[in-house]
């Protein structure tokens, strides 16, 4: 079978993204965390770095598996489910 | 939603739905709020459901429900490097005498919403609930947006992710350690393919829980045209590998690629599991108003061999209406604790109270997988000079652990499974 990256592997999966982020990322928050496990425990891969060295986060193809917020040792993490009806629409699950 | 409604169930997952259907046997106007546009499109499992309560309180649930397969085949699989060492359990029972089924949980969810809205409860969905509202400590509704709701009880089956019961003081946010996420893939491969490599009949199924110093641990649960793979990934053990990555991971190992060769990925899907077991579980899943039902109460339990889930949800659910309906108005529901004890759901996630701490045992994933590999390795390996089994135990453990060491952490495992 194919590699696929995450990217690509979220295509597969059904998404009705609202137009407001669900989840917001307190940056400041972010600064004096060397951790950083949010990049490598989200599943969809939507925690990254940019150039500068500061934590990305996009929420459009948010699994809703509820990870982030709790790993986060900065409680940077202000998580909501999306506005009912939207988000992530599993159809085998 | 002007009507005045006895229960808010809040929350269409398995706990949920089973708390309104046996309510609705008690008499009570039920209403469920689903946040997903559908029930079961938001949530996530592996793929197996044990056949017990089902038969007990849902009649003739074989003729309709969303079943896949017939767990006929269990197998705990050690993935090496390149090779695999096997355990399989194979039962041959009559049709119908089979423990468990394979499924997909969203449309088993659909099922259940139907069985649900045939005693007339409401299953409202696209309806996220962002608050529960207390007056002098006692539950008596809900806010939707600026909406309320009003009922006399309110059912609390938010599931794994317990973001109202935090927000309201009912418990703590989880340790990280207490969590992993699974993350799984579904591959349509077809019927035929699925039969014949996995040497399944048709209805027969596959169950398989998998662990690999790569990936931790993981499961394969084969459906009719599709396989359900899985990662039950621990973020601070796990950290080598990114979430994102280890399914990908799995699918590379030689085993699983020529299993899954030609397969079409469907759907990428992930969940938080609770793993803490007992420890987790709510010391008061109630209060004045309202009851915490299935997984957001802790009634999960993991025994380190399977996974049970949707069963404790449907019996919690049951015990909660039961509750609901012995409790005089104004009063507290602390008969439900009661009753989860004497169905003996508490006494059996209390006897697997250790499982959990030898599941986040990076150990049983990175050493032990190893030195069984080396092990088998070198028995199965013939040349000139062959090694008795306990040349090839020293080889493959020496040198990396003490034998006591490795001796007494086993029996720990064992003294706890």
């Amino acid at each position: 079978m194919k590699k696929m990256k995450v990217e690509e592997r979220l295509t597969l999966t059904k998404f009705e993204v609202y137009g407001e982020p669900h989840i917001i990322l307190r940056r400041e928050k972010c600064k004096g965390c060397d951790f950083k496990i949010c990049i490598s425990s989200c599943p969809a891969g939507l925690f990254t770095l940019d150039e500068t060295g500061e934590i990305k986060f996009t929420y459009e193809g948010c699994l809703e598996c509820g990870t982030c917020r709790i790993v986060c040792p900065e409680n940077a993490i202000e998580w909501n489910y999306p506005l009912g009806g939207f988000g992530v629409q599993y159809m085998f699950g | 939603m002007s009507e005045r409604y006895d229960v808010i169930v809040v929350g269409g997952g398995p706990a949920g739905l089973s708390t309104a259907y046996f309510l609705a046997d008690h008499g009570y106007n039920t209403i469920v709020l689903e946040r997903g546009s559908e029930p079961g499109s938001k949530n996530v499992f592996g793929g197996r459901i044990y056949t017990y309560p089902l038969d007990k309180y849902f009649p003739d649930w074989r003729k309709d429900a969303p079943i896949e397969r017939w767990v006929r085949r269990e197998a705990l699989s050690i993935l090496c490097e390149d090779n695999i060492v096997n355990l399989e359990y194979e039962i041959d029972r009559k049709p119908n005498g089979y423990d468990s089924f394979t499924a997909f949980l969203s449309r088993f969810l659909k099922w259940l919403a139907l069985k649900v809205e045939e005693k007339n409860v409401v299953v409202a969905t696209n309806v996220r609930v962002d608050e529960i509202l207390f007056r002098d400590n006692i539950a008596y509704g809900v806010r939707i947006g600026d909406d309320k709701l009003e009922a006399e009880y309110i059912v609390i089956a938010e599931g794994a992710n317990t973001l109202l019961s935090e927000r309201h003081g009912l418990r703590r946010k989880i340790s990280p350690r207490d969590i992993a996420v699974g993350i799984k893939e579904v591959i349509r491969l077809g019927r035929e393919k699925i039969n014949e490599r996995f040497c399944l009949g048709d209805e027969e199924g596959l169950a398989q829980f998998l662990i690999g110093s790569r990936f931790g641990g993981g499961f394969i649960y084969t459906m009719k045209e599709y396989v359900s793979i899985g990662v039950i990934y621990r973020p601070l053990l796990n950290n080598q590998i990114e979430a994102k990555d280890v399914i990908e991971e799995l699918k590379i190992h030689p085993h699983l690629s020529k299993l899954l060769r030609d397969g079409v990925p469907v759907e990428y899907s992930a969940h938080i599991v609770r793993e803490a077991g007992y420890s987790d579980l709510m010391h008061k899943p109630y209060g004045r108003g309202y009851i915490v039902v299935g997984d957001a109460a802790g009634l999960i339990l993991n025994t380190g061999f399977t996974v049970r889930g949707v069963d404790l949800a449907i019996e919690s659910g049951r015990l909660a209406a039961e509750a609901i309906h012995k409790t005089p108005p104004g009063e507290e529901p602390a008969v439900y604790m009661k009753l989860l004890r004497e169905k003996e759901i508490i006494k059996t996630l209390k006897k697997f109270r250790k499982v959990s701490k030898i599941l986040s045992n990076e150990r049983i994933y990175t050493k032990y997988p190893e030195y069984i590999c080396q092990i088998l390795d070198k028995i199965y390996t013939v040349d000139e000079l062959p090694e008795t089994l306990n040349e090839s135990f020293k080889k493959a453990v020496g040198g990396k652990t003490s034998i006591i060491r490795l001796i007494f952490e086993l029996l720990t495992m064992v003294r706890s499974l």
